[in-house]
């Protein structure tokens, strides 16, 4: 009876030892930060252009994007020979959709480009996230699709709000859901990430990215190339006239 | 000790070896649609919205549907409490910090039906995000206050367990924002506290009502000693109770409300042996009785709710049975009226926007009503599916129709499935009252059976909108006939035109009830202890057939022998007869040897199809305070039960189902979730897939012909898991592979049905569309970091790329049947439909390959043509796949030649920049607004504001979509425009030649001798 006691302290002792061992947000934001290639080689991230595709019900639609680190991110979709773009910089915004019967690039409202600034972080939002003026909080564990993962609850500085799920093992990001305000509506975003692939510079980032649409649909975005730090003419955050 | 070391670093590698685990996740991707509906809602508990943001932001909490939160006063709601609890009795939001949200759960509704909940939760992101903070053992908590002085002070009413003496209940107060909870009122393990007002001006002062009440299987009591009035001035420290003018206690439940602008003014309804509105005007320190309506004092265990104006003291609302408003006071009150559409009876929630007391928010049995007018007419609300079902059938029509009866809301039918989803207007009702039991009848799809309480049951023909009144009745000899509030109407499982009906005894009709035969003699214990209900109520008489007992509760004849009936009672008889009620058996002190309680209702009986002596059965005794998971199983026909156990189990159960197809696959509903066991019972998991995971599952069906597991829930409506074969093939052997792919049956080819209706304006619930095109299945055993899938056609042609989903467990991913829509011609800002249109494959089998993080699995698919569709031939469909062909390669052709045409007008765009010789100029120019011209007949030319504009690529597109886009034989003039277009495609290529002909010698020559000429420059320059 003494001993089944013992051993049953044992194997508790055991399991929390090895197995539930708290962890806060600082620790999994930097687990993060090492698990896609550590802080050191993301600091040297300036520029960073991937290049890919989207099938939208077998149509290939093609897209560009491009960040330049805290000056500019433009992303370039091509449909049908027609071409259309979203721009931000720190000053100014744009969008150009053709596709939607846009004839001419329309200027952001000022909400939405204080809500995307982020989007010029080239480096990613969790590394050094304290200097940049973001707070994260741990909401426990979460099973995604069937993966254990960690809730994030990410408040960038801007004010927008991301709930990362981290895989609990791996420790790279699986899902992010994103709540962006418009108009005085709020609109969630669910995006899932994988095909996880180290580049030359040692950084790792995720080739798959997709948009989740209903049960077995998504829209999937796979990037086939990636260029970092090449020269990024800055024109390019000029709508064209 | 070093045997337990030994043991311990066994345990290691063992964790790591173990076999797949099959869980919720595993079929995670199998998402559950809710079809709602809204049309007819479900019993709302409480509603609080922010004042800060002008009443936008609004919190619904239901009695079975968890909390639905809407940031647009209502346009549109979602739920933000799914994984918790489903009862919801109270919600307070920190008006200081509005994103602080506290919410008891558990009704204090307390009618027969109520759930129990677990305890306080607090969010403190307006719901996104959920902590427990104790208070677990209430059961049931009815108002929750945030001192508005002092946002660390709650303040929370536990009326408390209903079926059973607590110590868990009274007035509780945390003054730490929920983190520690200390009990300030308490008055007995029979009496709680079922309302609570603080004084907005002086939160010193509280207010506070006891209420002393109980239920039992068969009655109900609310009144004792217990009751009563409390109010403190020290915030809770020490009470009085209040007694000048009021009446002679005992009481019963007490309402009492304070106008937040005069708070020395008090209203309270006091359940008593005089029940009436009492009013104070000095602080609670004497009251006076004031004539009432009967609204007023309607039901006061059922009703609670009395509001004051925020800035109108002497406005005062009465939600009860109708709505009642006062403008003087309480003196008088008038109702409200039904010019906005008919209000639902029975209220038990109002929320007064303070920015605008005109506006109001209702909560009623049947759904959220919003008023513009203090409450004299109402709109109702029609998105929110928290409708409460007992049970849920279907026939076998296509699509099949589900039908269903609900609590308060009547008996309803719906399609399953509708272009473009299930709407309010779907449903059609077939009968008012309580809903229970609705049953088709499988020999004529015309009519069904349904009943509202107490077995008042009809046969109703759907079509014709006729019904007729069929409840068996007492013969001469019989002992009055005894009813359960959910009376079970039943079909047979063998013979489908077999009726059964039970009231003590069991009935049998095999003419659509126009005749009964009573095949058994009174199968309950008979005990007539329990059947005193006409004294039901307590100090108000509630008599409603609630309270029936001794009754037959299920009814289930074996799928496979029509004379096998089983029958359970609500007073723990478990029952069968082998021999279609010649004789039978009474197994109630077997399933006792098994664990579980005697007395129970038996909920459920599931007779196996797949061994007669096999029988499933779950047994609920919540209402002698046990709300324990009690779900068992016969092998040998009720001699000997096994109990089947999971920590999974919460809520006592309702109901357990076994697969059609695979013996082992069951299915379980209880009060707090699904579950599902694989294995026959040995495992179960909670199934999470879109399922609120605490969902009050009432009742489960299978539908054969499409495999829908359909879910009648107390709460949210019906809820439907499409298609679940991935459950029965997914067996613990198979997860036990890295990648399989699931698709070995062959899949007839469709094009799914039409979308194009009208928009929904009315903006109420939709239920979901259902999947029409049969996915591609697989199923991996961890998460895919990277997969790729194509389709290719038996000659290893690559038909289209795929984008696969990477989850653990069972994935899907729907390819349309059809090849990769063709390349068009660029040019313009038109978006033509052959862009996004390729035709649909030939039947034939065609090839899956899927590479999975670099190891490549594949399947070969047969897709069938459906011989059924007699408008649509095999060479119907040969027809229209060569005609589709044709005008993709049409499609192709045009796209190659503009692209020509576009490479020339750059070529001599670039040209007539640099040239230098004028005629050189004027030669390229001419050629390129040649083509210029030529290109606008092709394609539309870049247009600013709307166009539709013909040119022969929307040519090409129009008839191209057309053919491709419908399960029909391309008709005599679609194919006579193809042959006319293909000419001009000809002719247009044809013209292109003699473009060519005319200039590109010329433009050649002339580009050749100004790159000469300019080399010749270059050349002087440089010397």
């Amino acid at each position: 009876m003494k001993k089944a006691k013992f051993l049953s302290f044992l194997i508790a002792a055991f399991f929390s030892l090895s197995f539930v061992k708290a962890q806060t947000a600082d620790e999994i934001a930097a687990k993060y930060v090492d698990a896609i290639g550590g802080a050191e080689n993301w600091k040297k991230v300036n520029s960073m252009v991937q290049t890919g595709s989207m099938s939208v019900q077998g149509a290939d639609v093609s897209v560009v994007r491009t960040v330049l680190h805290n000056k500019g991110s433009r992303q370039d979709i091509s449909l049908m020979g027609m071409n259309g773009y979203t721009i931000i910089t720190t000053t100014e915004g744009w969008n150009f959709m053709p596709f939607q019967g846009q004839t001419a690039p329309e200027a952001m409202t000022a909400d939405d480009l204080k809500e995307s600034q982020d989007e010029l972080d080239a480096q990613g939002s969790l590394l050094d996230y304290k200097a940049k003026g973001h707070s994260v909080e741990l909401l426990g564990k979460e099973d995604v699709d069937g993966t254990d993962c960690y809730k994030l609850k990410l408040t960038l500085k801007s004010g927008r709000v991301e709930t990362m799920f981290i895989d609990a093992k791996t420790f790279l990001l699986v899902k992010v859901i994103t709540v962006r305000k418009a108009n005085g509506q709020e609109m969630e975003f669910a995006t899932t990430f994988s095909n996880y692939q180290k580049l030359p510079e040692g950084i790792i980032i995720p080739m798959s990215i997709s948009v989740p649409l209903g049960p077995g649909f998504s829209a999937d975005f796979s990037v086939t190339k990636v260029e970092v730090n090449k020269a990024i003419d800055e024109s390019i955050f000029k709508p064209a006239k | 000790m070093k045997k337990i070391l030994s043991l311990l670093l066994a345990l290691v590698p063992t964790a790591t070896f173990l076999p797949a685990q099959i869980t919720s996740s595993t079929f995670g991707m199998m998402e559950a649609r809710h079809l709602g509906p809204g049309t007819m809602s479900g019993r709302i508990t409480d509603i609080k919205g922010v004042e800060s943001d002008g009443g936008k932001t609004i919190y619904i909490g239901t009695a079975g549907g968890g909390i639905w939160k809407t940031t647009n006063a209502g346009a549109s709601f979602k739920p933000i409490f799914d994984k918790y609890v489903q009862s919801i009795g109270a919600i307070a939001v920190d008006q200081k910090n509005p994103k602080i949200l506290y919410v008891g759960t558990g009704e204090s509704n307390m009618r027969n039906s109520v759930s129990i909940g677990d305890g306080m939760y607090k969010s403190t992101d307006g719901g996104d995000n959920w902590t427990k903070i104790g208070l677990d053992s209430t059961e049931h908590i009815s108002k929750i206050i945030v001192d508005p002085a002092n946002s660390s002070v709650i303040y929370v009413t536990a009326p408390g367990a209903l079926w059973s003496d607590s110590k868990h209940r009274g007035l509780y107060k945390s003054t730490d924002a929920g983190k520690t909870w200390e009990k300030i009122l308490f008055i007995s393990e029979k009496a709680g506290v079922a309302d609570v007002e603080i004084d907005p001006g002086n939160s010193n002062i509280l207010y506070a009502t006891s209420w002393e009440f109980r239920r039992y299987p068969y009655a109900f009591n609310s009144g004792g000693s217990g009751s009563g009035i409390y109010k403190s001035t020290d915030a809770g420290k020490t009470w009085k109770e209040l007694t000048n003018g009021l009446p002679k206690k005992p009481f019963g439940r007490v309402a009492i409300a304070l106008a937040p602008s005069a708070p020395q003014n008090l209203w309270a309804i006091v359940e008593s042996e005089n029940t009436g509105l009492y009013i104070s005007s000095d602080a609670g320190e004497t009251w006076k009785q004031q004539s009432a309506t009967s609204n007023i004092v309607s039901r006061p265990f059922y009703f609670s709710t009395l509001e004051v104006d925020p800035k109108d003291p002497k406005r005062v609302y009465r939600p009860a049975t109708g709505f009642s408003y006062s403008s003087d006071g309480g003196y008088s009150f008038a109702d409200a009226s039904n010019d906005g559409g008919w209000v639902h009876s029975d209220m038990h929630a109002l929320w007064i926007n303070p920015a605008n007391t005109n506006l109001m928010y209702v909560g009623t049995d049947g759904g959220v009503y919003f008023s513009l007018d203090r409450g004299a007419t109402w709109k109702f609300c029609n998105n929110l599916p928290v409708g409460q079902f007992y049970h849920v059938s279907a026939d076998t029509q296509e699509p099949y129709r589900i039908y269903g009866g609900l609590q308060d809301n009547g008996s309803w039918v719906a399609p399953s499935a509708f272009p473009g989803g299930v709407l309010n207007g779907n449903w059609q009702a077939i009968m008012g009252g309580d809903g229970f039991w609705v049953q088709p009848d499988a020999t004529d799809p015309d009519f069904a059976y349904a009943e509202y309480q107490g077995g008042n049951m009809s046969r109703i023909n759907i079509k014709k909108g006729t019904s007729v009144f069929i409840q068996p009745q007492a013969a001469a000899g019989d002992e009055k006939l005894r009813y359960n509030w959910n009376t079970p109407i039943v079909t047979g499982s063998k013979n489908i035109a077999n009726l059964y009906a039970g009231a003590q005894y069991l009935y049998k009709s095999t003419d659509h009830g126009a005749s009964w035969t009573k095949i058994s003699p009174d199968l309950t214990t008979n005990d007539k202890r329990k059947q005193e209900q006409e004294k039901s109520g307590g100090l108000s008489m509630d008599v409603t057939s609630a309270e029936n007992h001794c009754t037959i509760f299920t009814i289930s004849e074996s799928p496979l022998d029509e004379n096998m009936v089983w029958v359970g009672t609500d007073d723990g008889n478990l029952q069968f007869t082998t021999d279609a009620g010649k004789t039978w058996t009474n197994v109630a002190a077997n399933y006792a040897t098994a664990g579980i309680p005697k007395q129970t209702w038996v909920s459920s009986i599931e007779p196996s199809k797949y061994d007669k002596n096999t029988v499933y059965a779950t047994f609920d005794n919540h209402m002698y305070g046990d709300h324990q998971t009690y779900i068992a199983v016969s092998n040998d026909m009720g001699k000997t039960w096994m109990k089947f156990e999971s920590k999974e189990f919460t809520g006592f159960a309702h109901k357990i189902k076994e697969d059609v197809v695979n013996k082992n696959l069951l299915f379980a509903g209880t009060e707090m979730g699904l579950f599902a066991s694989v294995d026959g019972g040995k495992e179960w998991f909670r199934m999470k897939n879109n399922i609120p995971w605490y969902s009050l599952v009432r009742d489960i069906k299978i539908q054969e012909e499409t495999n829908d597991l359909l879910l009648a829930t107390h709460g949210r409506g019906i809820i439907i898991v499409e298609n679940i074969s991935p459950m029965r093939t997914i067996t613990p052997e198979v997860a036990n592979n890295d990648v399989v792919l699931l698709n070995d049956k062959p899949v007839t080819l469709t094009m799914g049905k039409y979308s194009g209706q009208f928009p929904n304006a009315s903006g109420d619930w939709n239920g979901g569309v259902s999947s029409v095109i049969t996915p591609i299945q697989y199923y991996m055993k961890e998460r895919a970091n990277t997969i790729q899938m194509e389709v290719y056609d038996k000659n290893g042609k690559l038909l289209q790329k795929l984008s696969p989903s990477n989850r653990k467990g069972y994935n899907k991913v729907v390819w349309n049947q059809r090849i990769a829509p063709p390349k068009t011609a660029k040019g313009g800002n038109q978006v033509e439909m052959a862009a996004f249109s390729a035709p649909q494959v030939l039947p034939g089998d065609y090839v899956i390959k899927m590479k999975v993080n670099g190891k490549e699995y594949s399947q070969t698919i047969k897709l069938l043509h459906d011989e059924k569709n007699k408008e649509f031939t095999i060479q119907d469909r040969e027809l229209q796949y060569k005609t589709g062909m044709e005008l993709y390669e049409m499609n192709e052709r045009l796209a190659k030649l503009v692209d020509s045409i576009n490479v020339t007008q750059t070529l001599l765009k670039k040209n007539i920049d640099s040239a230098s010789n004028k005629k050189t100029k004027t030669l390229l120019q001419d050629y390129w607004n040649k083509l210029e011209e030529f290109r606008l007949t092709l394609v539309p030319p870049m247009m600013k504001g709307t166009g539709d504009l013909k040119r022969l690529r929307s040519d090409i597109s129009e008839v191209y979509g057309a053919v491709v886009g419908q399960e029909a034989r391309p008709s005599n003039l679609q194919l006579q425009r193809a042959e006319v277009l293909k000419t001009e495609l000809a002719k247009a290529e044809q013209k292109n030649e003699e473009l060519k002909q005319q200039f590109e010698k010329k433009v050649m020559e002339a580009i050749a001798k100004e790159k000469m000429k300019k080399a010749e420059v270059k050349r002087t320059k440089d010397k």
